[in-house]
């Protein structure tokens, strides 16, 4: 009897060591929800599966070698949320990471709340994402800078800017909105911002004294004309010219812009992402824009550089927009606050993410703070970049600018 | 060319209409020709497949993208401008219309109309999801210093290029207007679109002539594709939302009037036009369009009535 209890006590002990061998040997799991058939999304995707890679490279995390598993969220919110689902249930990731578009990432939430697994979440700008997060969720790290703290950066930005260059007049405003939601969702926020700055407050106090907005139809929509309302601008005289529409607008606006003799002091493009090719075309020269980064970062942050040479070497492609340093910086910064902490254990984790400051190809340190709902916010300023010569350079902020602003704006 | 009384009320009115926006606000008045003969040219290939195949193509908008695309393609590569690729796009269309006329369309022509428009709208999406697995979403431009050049006539300054259109639309329907009446297919495809049994009786050779009408239709839209690229972003989805506005204004002309659908174009894209120069309701110029077609439509039907 004894030998038979001995034997069995050697096995049981045995086969505990042996599974928990190997799950020591199981890889960490990321699970990436992004659109796939957007460059955007793309490109993003595949810079989280360059850090992936240079991470194994490295011998993984914590003796482990880190797995990313990839959704596509079609840009549809159902599909999105669905996405979260599968990661959680089917391929048991650990962690969330993505995504973009605030309407997607809204139909998420609800489902990541479920989960509360440890989301350290890239894109997303609306604030009603943030409130529909909410303060408790302390599993929850956001990349991406809110709406309003992006409003509160380019009016620190212009600021600054008409302080450095006496000769700038910046205190005129002309909003071109599309018609849909994001483009009324701009104008909303820029006739708070200028209701703000008439009482002396808020990011443009001391440069907005004048405000106009007029609407126009997409090209994205079916429209593409835009004269009426640029000759509307070319009235009004504005020093700073803004669009807020889509990137099938750029071309065909400067180009009509050019047509009736529209030459606003400044003019400025808010798309959430820019046509192929924009900056070989000879409309972009002077187009001013805002973003996270710009190519030209490669010149003053190593971060940037080092990235950059790895992406296109092994893609053989460039990065289009931000969303490709942001992607990898969201996998680089969860990799480096799991080593920090030694551990995937939550609690640990959470903590060690909310000190964890990474020094991000995108010019800028990423490092937590809370927001005007979360605890855990990363990012809170957009840079001021500018077309210049078929290159995007950085103007503001003036420690990591990479040209001097040029103006007037001209044909 | 012979006008009824009631005709001419009409055109007078909107001859009235035309002198008042010109004399109000110029600029409005040239932004409606030149966009509305873009409506016009673009819905000419629509109202001629609908008068003589009696098939409404909802991948209408769709070849119009693949015409935009396949240009763009020419100057990308070959760095042809995009007006000299009117010819070899027009002529690649032309055989693409052909080939899907053969394989597809002719296959449902005896059918119901609503075979009919599952038909082309699944076209519609093989040819989107086509295009978007190709070029990808992203939106794609070409430069060319002509397409924002503008005039001035004393103090009134204009864009000259959105006038290519109503030059456009003018020739297509001089060639259809010749052709219909100074060939003998083009005789046969009068015939067919007044009567296909009877034309078949006679000894015409209806399929033929469904066929090269297609074909055509689709190549006018190469043609259209090639003027359009100068100043038009092109994406996936740029040429969808020109279904329904074609589809607006061949109705609106009646079915086969194609005269009456660059008409009906101008006077559309002018009201169009007035709508967005006034500040704070561009919103509505889409309502103000299909709010005129409702109106024109409703006005025909009580006047058949009586």
């Amino acid at each position: 009897m004894k030998k038979k209890l001995l034997v069995s006590m050697v096995l049981i002990l045995f086969l505990t060591l042996t599974a928990a061998s190997v799950q020591a040997q199981d890889p960490i799991k990321i699970g990436a929800v992004n659109p796939l058939g957007d460059i955007t999304g793309r490109q993003s995707t595949q810079a989280m599966e360059l850090a992936v890679e240079q991470i194994n490279e490295n011998g993984g995390l914590l003796g482990r070698k880190v797995e990313l598993v990839v959704v596509d969220s079609e840009l549809r919110p159902e599909k999105g949320a669905g996405a979260i689902d599968k990661l959680a249930t089917i391929d048991k990731v650990d962690f969330f990471v993505g995504g973009m578009s605030s309407g997607v990432h809204m139909a998420q939430i609800p489902t990541l709340k479920k989960y509360k697994k440890i989301t350290v979440w890239a894109g997303a700008a609306s604030h009603q994402a943030e409130n529909a997060v909410g303060k408790d969720a302390d599993w929850y790290f956001h990349l991406h800078p809110w709406d309003y703290q992006q409003g509160a950066s380019y009016g620190r930005g212009w600021t600054q800017i008409a302080e450095k260059y006496p000769d700038l007049k910046v205190g005129k405003v002309f909003l071109a909105y599309e018609e849909g939601a994001f483009g009324s969702d701009s104008y909303k926020a820029y006739e708070q911002m200028f209701e703000s700055a008439e009482d002396g407050e808020g990011p443009f106090k001391d440069i907005m004294d004048e405000f106009k907005g007029a609407s126009f139809k997409s090209a994205a929509a079916g429209g593409g004309e835009y004269r009426a309302m640029l000759r509307q601008a070319k009235e009004y005289n504005p020093d700073l010219f803004i669009w807020a529409g889509y990137d099938a607008d750029a071309i065909p606006m400067l180009g009509q812009a050019r047509e009736v003799g529209f030459e606003p002091s400044l003019y400025v493009g808010a798309p959430p992402g820019w046509p192929k090719n924009f900056d070989s075309n000879p409309l972009s020269d002077g187009v001013i824009l805002y973003g996270m980064w710009a190519p030209a970062l490669n010149k003053v942050s190593e971060p940037a550089k080092e990235f950059w040479d790895a992406y296109v070497g092994k893609y053989q492609e460039k990065p289009a927009t931000y969303f490709a340093p942001l992607g990898y910086t969201n996998i680089m910064y969860l990799a480096k606050a799991i080593e920090d902490a030694g551990t995937i254990e939550k609690a640990e984790l959470i903590k060690s993410l909310k000190t964890t400051k990474y020094e991000s190809p995108l010019g800028s340190t990423l490092e937590m703070s809370p927001s005007n709902v979360i605890q855990n916010q990363g990012f809170t300023e957009q840079k001021i970049l500018q077309y210049q010569d078929g290159e995007q350079q950085v103007v503001w902020p003036f420690d990591v600018s990479t040209a001097e602003l040029k103006f007037p704006f001209s044909w | 060319m012979s006008f009824s009384i009631k005709e001419n009320k009409t055109i007078l009115f909107a001859l009235a209409f035309i002198i008042i926006v010109g004399f109000w606000q110029p600029n409005v008045l040239m932004d409606g020709i030149q966009r509305g003969s873009m409506y016009a040219v673009i819905a000419l290939p629509l109202a001629l497949v609908l008068g003589i195949l009696g098939v409404l193509n909802l991948a209408h908008g769709e070849f119009l993208t693949v015409g935009l695309y396949i240009s763009y393609m020419f100057y990308n590569r070959f760095n042809l401008d995009p007006l000299l690729s009117i010819i070899p796009v027009s002529i690649i269309l032309l055989v693409f219309g052909g080939l899907i006329y053969l394989l597809t369309v002719k296959r449902v022509i005896k059918e119901g109309h609503l075979n009919q428009l599952l038909l082309t709208f699944g076209i519609s999406m093989i040819l989107l999801e086509g295009v978007k697995m190709i070029w990808t979403t992203r939106p794609r431009n070409v430069f060319t210093d002509y397409a924002y050049a503008s005039a001035s006539i004393g103090e009134f300054s204009f864009g000259t290029y959105g006038l290519i259109y109503l030059l456009i639309a003018v020739l297509v329907l001089v060639f259809l207007q010749l052709f219909l009446k100074k060939t003998r297919l083009g005789q046969a495809t009068f015939a067919v679109g007044q009567n296909p049994k009877g034309a078949r009786i006679v000894g015409i050779n209806v399929n033929l002539v469904y066929l090269f009408v297609f074909s055509i239709s689709i190549a006018i839209l190469g043609i259209v594709g090639g003027a359009m690229l100068p100043r038009t972003a092109i994406f996936p989805a740029v040429g969808s939302p020109y279904s329904l506005k074609s589809f607006a204004l061949a109705a609106m002309a009646g079915l086969g009037n194609l005269n009456g659908i660059l008409f009906a174009g101008i006077i559309l894209g002018i009201g169009e036009a007035i709508i967005n120069a006034i500040p704070g309701y561009s919103g509505w110029a889409d309502l103000v369009f299909f709010g005129v077609l409702i109106i024109v439509i409703l006005t025909r039907a009580f006047r058949e009535a009586r």
